[in-house]
């Protein structure tokens, strides 16, 4: 049931919801393949204030290193269903 | 024939002094490095004493430098609002046309501090004045903005370029939002300051001797502070303020600079008789 709730469309989701509200975005450059920080012009200090507000989404302590090899919003889910499979199986 | 002349001379002898004030700059920085600025501190009690008067040191070197310049006749300017600058504790911010820029600000600003080059801390001949001086190095991100939140708490103010590096002339600005997230941080007022030079001179990527057809006119114009706080009232998230601050700035200054664009005659074509006079 879990592994449903998850499931990639809707962490993308709400991944696009909070890169929307967060930077002001228009939701249709938000798409898996953009790049974070050439395409979306999100910024290091932006990055933080992205990881607190994943927080929310996952429920769960999000360490910075492991969002360091993320680029694109693709690479943001991943990174989030990684953190929510973990919780799943803690 | 007469006025091709002129205007030649008047080309060459502000490249040699383009030239000269590479050289004279080079040198004198090298040489108040190993002599002025240790012996600033060696004379003085403590650490906080030291910055205050090689801060003060470096304003007037700076404002000789301008002299010299200006002197030579490489340029000319003129400065509006400039009382604002003294109050202390102050975000302020540039945008950045020119190579000189940090010049004049260092000169007309007084107790204040910047960000420069890292690589600095491991010149031996500067790693010490900037050290002493009190001055941060460019390192990314949290550190940096927590590192120029911590200047500004201590009172002095604080000198900015959030475009980073020089702007590309002909392109819109672009600036970065690491001085919003400064502002956001230490609550420090904003103190926006529009420089605009009316030709392009010692820009990005410019060689030093191409110096422009005539001769250059600065404007410095001090704006009316800005209370950064405001952005981030009813619990804004800093990412979305410092983008709105940043949004701001911009318009700021790219308002400033066509309104001095705008206000500024066309030398080339109706004054020739002015650039005459500037080899004379």
């Amino acid at each position: 049931m879990r592994v449903s709730m998850h499931s990639e469309e809707e962490v993308f989701g709400q991944v696009k919801r909070v890169l929307a509200e967060l930077f002001e975005l228009p939701p249709e450059r938000i798409v898996p393949d953009a790049n974070l920080y050439t395409d979306l012009d999100i910024d290091s200090l932006d990055a933080i204030d992205l990881i607190l507000e994943l927080k929310q989404i996952t429920g769960r302590k999000v360490q910075p290193e492991q969002f360091r090899h993320v680029r694109t919003v693709g690479d943001v889910v991943a990174a989030v269903r990684e953190l929510m499979r973990n919780e799943t199986a803690a | 024939m007469e006025t091709r002349l002129r205007t030649w001379l008047d080309r060459g002898s502000r490249r040699c002094g383009t030239g000269l004030s590479f050289v004279v700059f080079g040198l004198g920085g090298t040489v108040l490095s190993v002599t002025l600025f240790p012996i600033l501190r060696l004379i003085s009690p403590n650490r906080a004493v030291a910055q205050r008067r090689i801060n003060g040191a470096m304003r007037r070197v700076m404002g000789l430098f301008i002299w010299f310049m200006r002197t030579l006749g490489l340029f000319t300017y003129e400065l509006h609002g400039l009382e604002r600058l003294a109050r202390p504790g102050q975000l302020i911010v540039a945008n950045h046309p020119t190579l000189i820029d940090v010049v004049f600000m260092l000169w007309l600003t007084p107790e204040v501090g910047c960000v420069v080059k890292r690589a600095l801390w491991r010149n031996p001949a500067l790693r010490w004045p900037v050290i002493w001086a009190g001055y941060i190095p460019n390192t990314e991100g949290a550190q940096l903005v927590q590192d120029c939140a911590q200047l500004l708490a201590g009172g002095r103010s604080l000198l900015v370029f959030p475009e980073g590096t020089r702007t590309v002339p002909g392109r819109p600005l672009a600036l970065k939002r690491g001085a919003a997230q400064v502002a956001l941080a230490s609550r420090a007022d904003v103190l926006p300051v529009t420089i605009v030079c009316d030709v392009p001179f010692l820009t990005k990527g410019s060689h030093w001797y191409r110096v422009p057809p005539r001769r250059p006119h600065f404007v410095i114009t001090v704006g009316q502070p800005i209370p950064a706080h405001r952005y981030s009232v009813g619990g804004v998230p800093n990412a979305l303020a410092a983008r709105r601050l940043t949004a701001q700035l911009s318009a700021h200054f790219t308002r400033g600079i066509e309104a001095v664009m705008r206000a500024q005659p066309d030398v080339t074509a109706t004054n020739p008789p002015e650039i005459q006079s500037a080899s004379l």
